[in-house]
């Protein structure tokens, strides 16, 4: 694609719109047009985010989250890649898994959330179980699609050279359909941000998502903004880390 | 857009079938209010079956919020006109500056036999104070509200520092389970969940935190805010007058099967669960002293910076 | 038997397969594993092993799961999720196709728009929630608009990444014919990115019935995701599993439904 460099033709005018809009706010609040207790104006978020991150607090709910979500993201994508790999290789293996994956698939993971409180209990291992629930999904299938859809000459052709499973599967079948496994981790990415929050939310003593929701209920509504800022923020680092990835791993693949 | 004007035609149909019972219907003024589908709002129910809402030209449309979580969120969002919550997050609410307004009281907790809350153990755990409990945890649904707050007055008042309590936040559904499987040493349980873990044994109650801390302690509230109550004082007058007599009628029934199956209705919850649950009587006014005392220990345990002026947070009509 | 010979018998049946037989002849130790775990489950509860009240065995499940088709309210709670979340769906789904063309065509709306799109799109569903209740209440019009929001992103993405990619060569030879704007739009434009608005419609169906849900959870009085909640409250789990089980069943013939549709409509749409 020849735009690639600046896919979007924006540039520098990427800030202007988001100032106008912030301006807008910022006017509305100072000329009372907006409930200061609902809706802080920007100046005031800034400043308790300013405030957030002086006072050295804003450091372990962050950590919190991030290590909640590598750990959850990681494993997904791990076991969503092997099982995919597994079922497009493996007529059996495909057989035994299927009919199961296409039962728990459909179930929005929050209803599973009374289940894993039961066996994991509430903590740690209910919230990685429940990211790794709502990752795999998306890279199994979409792992599944790309080793089943690929070239059959290339697989004829590693057949003549008589080579083992295992290396067939490392060297040739994970590259080639690595472009695909992305596509299914960038989704992934995704549902994961949304479970790591909502795992917060229910399950966590900490992290972001339990901060939002702690200070909803005690109706610290300017702290709350910041701590969103922050998610926010995270969320696009995460997916810029994600899009550098890829592009170091796939070099050959344009933007998708 | 479509449910209005589903319900333009169908009250239209209805205007044409029943011409007689028209004006009296169509005075009805609505009033949205949200609930906690639990035992504490039947005398709310028992009004709306009475019909004495009606009698005052009101109709009340419960909205249900289980474990009340959007319940006075929504109401500052404008969904409800009022909301049954507690006395927590009510003054929480008015600290921030939000303008919430107590209008009627909803429950308190006046016998500590008809407490049926209270902070559960194992019965072979050993734990029998807050002392017992330092560098162990309790299990309460939500932190910084007002479950957390007695439970920590409890801790404190059986000897214990709250400072060396982990509070883990568990829904009350989770409860039990998390105190059987040890992923809580403690847990303050509310019926009927603490009925049904009671009665299966092997847990043993070891404290009552609002009868033992604050006899007499009113903990919900019906809330509204000022907007509404300057919008239409007139209705909600009406809805604390029928109110009153819901927790008339409600006072009156207290072992009256037909109770029950009110509560039931509106809960889903049998009927024979229920029967495990003792019923305490409901306030018909609010408690200035009781609420100052919660204030008081709001502030003890840093939920409030300082003292509210509850004057202008209880409506002189909930008294 | 090699990997690649695998492979290959795999992909020789990638048609559907024509009886049911054949398609159980595939995976019977699939659906034994399935009743061997549902037996395992029966078991744990009947006999003890999992002693808790929200453990009902699957048997009482699929007894309440009869009883509440009966009754008709499950039906009920799954047709108001059901309309929030199509209305919220329909609503992104012409938001998203609609500013997707429209970005990827103009470089001034780009320029404008796009950075806040970008700026709300990594905003995980669940914290705006809390917000969101404080402006629009706990009514359907905030979740409608969650729905909306969650939807809008995979097909707004989908349909901008399409259009970009369409091969300008096409577009310059439809203007070196002078076809209008509306006739380029229509003619060229637009069968060209069908299969990738089609992905992000796609993605978008199981999203809108997981954030319906989610969002009835954290702020709801009706429908299936408050139904979850309000069943644990009054403790019958076996309606909640049941309700559960319904909720799949739903995604899974919405998933079903859809691939059919598309392969009708769009038969060029070949492997991604």
């Amino acid at each position: 694609m020849p735009r690639s460099s600046e896919p979007d033709g924006i540039g520098y005018w990427a800030g202007v719109s988001p100032a106008i809009v912030l301006c807008i706010w910022e006017l509305a609040g100072r000329l009372g047009w907006t409930n200061p207790i609902l809706l802080p104006n920007p100046t005031q978020i800034v400043a308790a985010l300013a405030a957030l991150v002086a006072s050295g607090g804003i450091l372990t709910p962050l950590v919190h989250t991030v290590g909640l979500f590598v750990v959850g993201f990681t494993l997904a994508a791990v076991i969503g890649t092997g099982i995919g790999i597994a079922m497009a290789t493996s007529r059996r293996l495909y057989g035994l898994l299927e009919p199961l994956v296409e039962m728990l698939r459909p179930i929005p993971k929050p209803a599973l959330v009374p289940v894993l409180f039961l066996f994991l209990g509430i903590g740690k291992a209910t919230m990685i179980a429940l990211v790794v629930l709502a990752g795999m999904f998306p890279v199994l299938i979409s792992t599944y699609q790309g080793v089943r859809g690929l070239d059959p000459v290339l697989l004829e052709t590693a057949r003549t050279f008589q080579i083992s499973r295992s290396r067939m599967i490392a060297s040739i079948i994970l590259p080639a359909s690595l472009p695909m496994i992305l596509a299914g981790m960038r989704v992934a990415l995704g549902l994961g941000l949304v479970l790591v929050i909502l795992a917060e939310m229910l399950a966590a003593q900490e992290g972001i998502g339990f901060r939002i929701l702690d200070l909803e209920r005690s109706f610290q509504i300017r702290d709350m903004f910041a701590w969103i800022v922050v998610l926010v923020l995270l969320g696009a680092a995460m997916m810029k880390v994600f899009d550098v990835a890829e592009r170091n791993l796939v070099p050959w693949r344009g933007r998708s | 857009m479509r449910r209005s004007l589903l319900s333009i035609g169908l009250a239209m149909i209805w205007l044409l079938a029943v011409p007689v019972s028209r004006t009296q219907a169509a005075d009805l003024e609505k009033i949205r209010v949200s609930i906690i589908p639990i035992g504490d709002v039947a005398p709310l129910f028992a009004a709306i079956q009475n019909g004495y809402f009606r009698e005052l030209g009101l109709e009340i449309d419960t909205t249900p919020s289980a474990g009340g979580a959007a319940g006075i969120p929504g109401l500052v969002g404008g969904s409800f006109d009022i909301a049954y919550g507690n006395v927590v997050s009510a003054l929480l609410a008015a600290q921030q500056g939000l303008d919430v307004k107590v209008i009627a009281a909803g429950t308190n907790v006046t016998d500590p036999k008809l407490d049926a809350t209270g902070i559960f153990v194992k019965s072979d755990g050993g734990i029998k104070s807050g002392k017992d409990l330092e560098g162990k945890s309790i299990g309460v649904n939500t932190r910084n509200n007002v479950i957390w707050l007695y439970a920590r007055a409890w801790v404190k008042a059986t000897g214990g520092d709250p400072e060396r309590v982990t509070f883990k936040e568990v829904p009350f559904p989770q409860m039990e389970d998390a105190l059987r499987q040890q992923r809580v040493d403690a847990a303050f349980m509310v019926p009927p969940f603490s009925a049904v873990a009671e009665q299966k044994g092997g847990l043993s109650k070891v404290g009552s935190p609002y009868s033992d801390i604050q006899p007499g302690v009113d903990v919900g509230q019906y809330i509204t805010t000022g907007k509404v109550l300057a919008a239409k004082p007139e209705a909600v007058r009406k809805f604390v007058t029928g109110l009153r007599k819901g927790v008339e009628w409600y006072n009156a029934n207290l072992t009256n099967e037909a109770l029950l199956t009110l509560i039931s209705g509106y809960t889903k919850a049998d009927v024979a669960l229920l029967k495990l649950v003792p019923v305490p009587t409901a306030p018909l006014r609010t408690d200035v002293s009781q609420v100052r005392k919660t204030m008081d220990m709001m502030i003890d345990s840093k939920l409030l910076p300082a003292p509210l002026d509850l004057d202008k947070i209880i409506d002189s009509q909930a008294l | 038997m090699s990997a690649v010979d695998r492979l290959n018998v795999s992909d020789r049946e990638r048609s559907e397969p024509r009886s049911s037989r054949e398609w159980l002849g595939g995976r019977a130790s699939g659906v034994l594993l399935i009743v061997a775990l549902l037996s395992l489950w029966e078991l744990s509860s009947r006999l003890g092993w999992v002693v808790s009240a929200y453990w009902p065995p699957v048997s009482q499940i699929l007894a309440a799961a009869f009883a509440q088709l009966m009754g008709g309210e499950i039906l009920l709670s799954l047709a108001a999720t059901m309309r929030r979340a199509a209305i919220g769906y329909a609503a992104a789904s012409a938001a998203g196709i609609v500013l997707g063309i429209v970005l990827a065509r103009s470089r001034l709306l780009r320029c404008g728009l796009l950075p806040l799109i970008e700026i709300v799109r990594p905003m995980p569903t669940p914290a705006i929630i809390p917000p969101l209740i404080l402006f629009l209440g706990v009514d359907d019009a905030l979740k409608i608009f969650i729905v909306a929001l969650a939807s809008f992103f995979p097909i707004f993405t989908t349909t901008y990444a399409g259009v970009a990619a369409v091969d300008d060569t096409l577009i310059q030879t439809a203007r070196t014919f002078r076809t209008s704007w509306a006739r380029t739009l229509y003619a060229v434009v637009l069968p060209a990115v069908v299969p990738a608005i089609a992905a992000g419609l796609r993605t978008a169906t199981g999203l809108c019935i997981v954030v319906a849900v989610l969002s009835e959870m954290i702020a709801g009085s009706s429908g299936i995701g408050y139904y979850l909640i309000e069943t644990q409250y009054a403790m019958r789990p076996d309606l909640m599993y049941a309700a559960v089980l319904y909720l799949a069943l739903t995604g899974y013939a919405l998933n079903r439904v859809f691939l059919a549709i598309e392969m009708r409509a769009i038969p060029w749409m070949g492997k991604s």
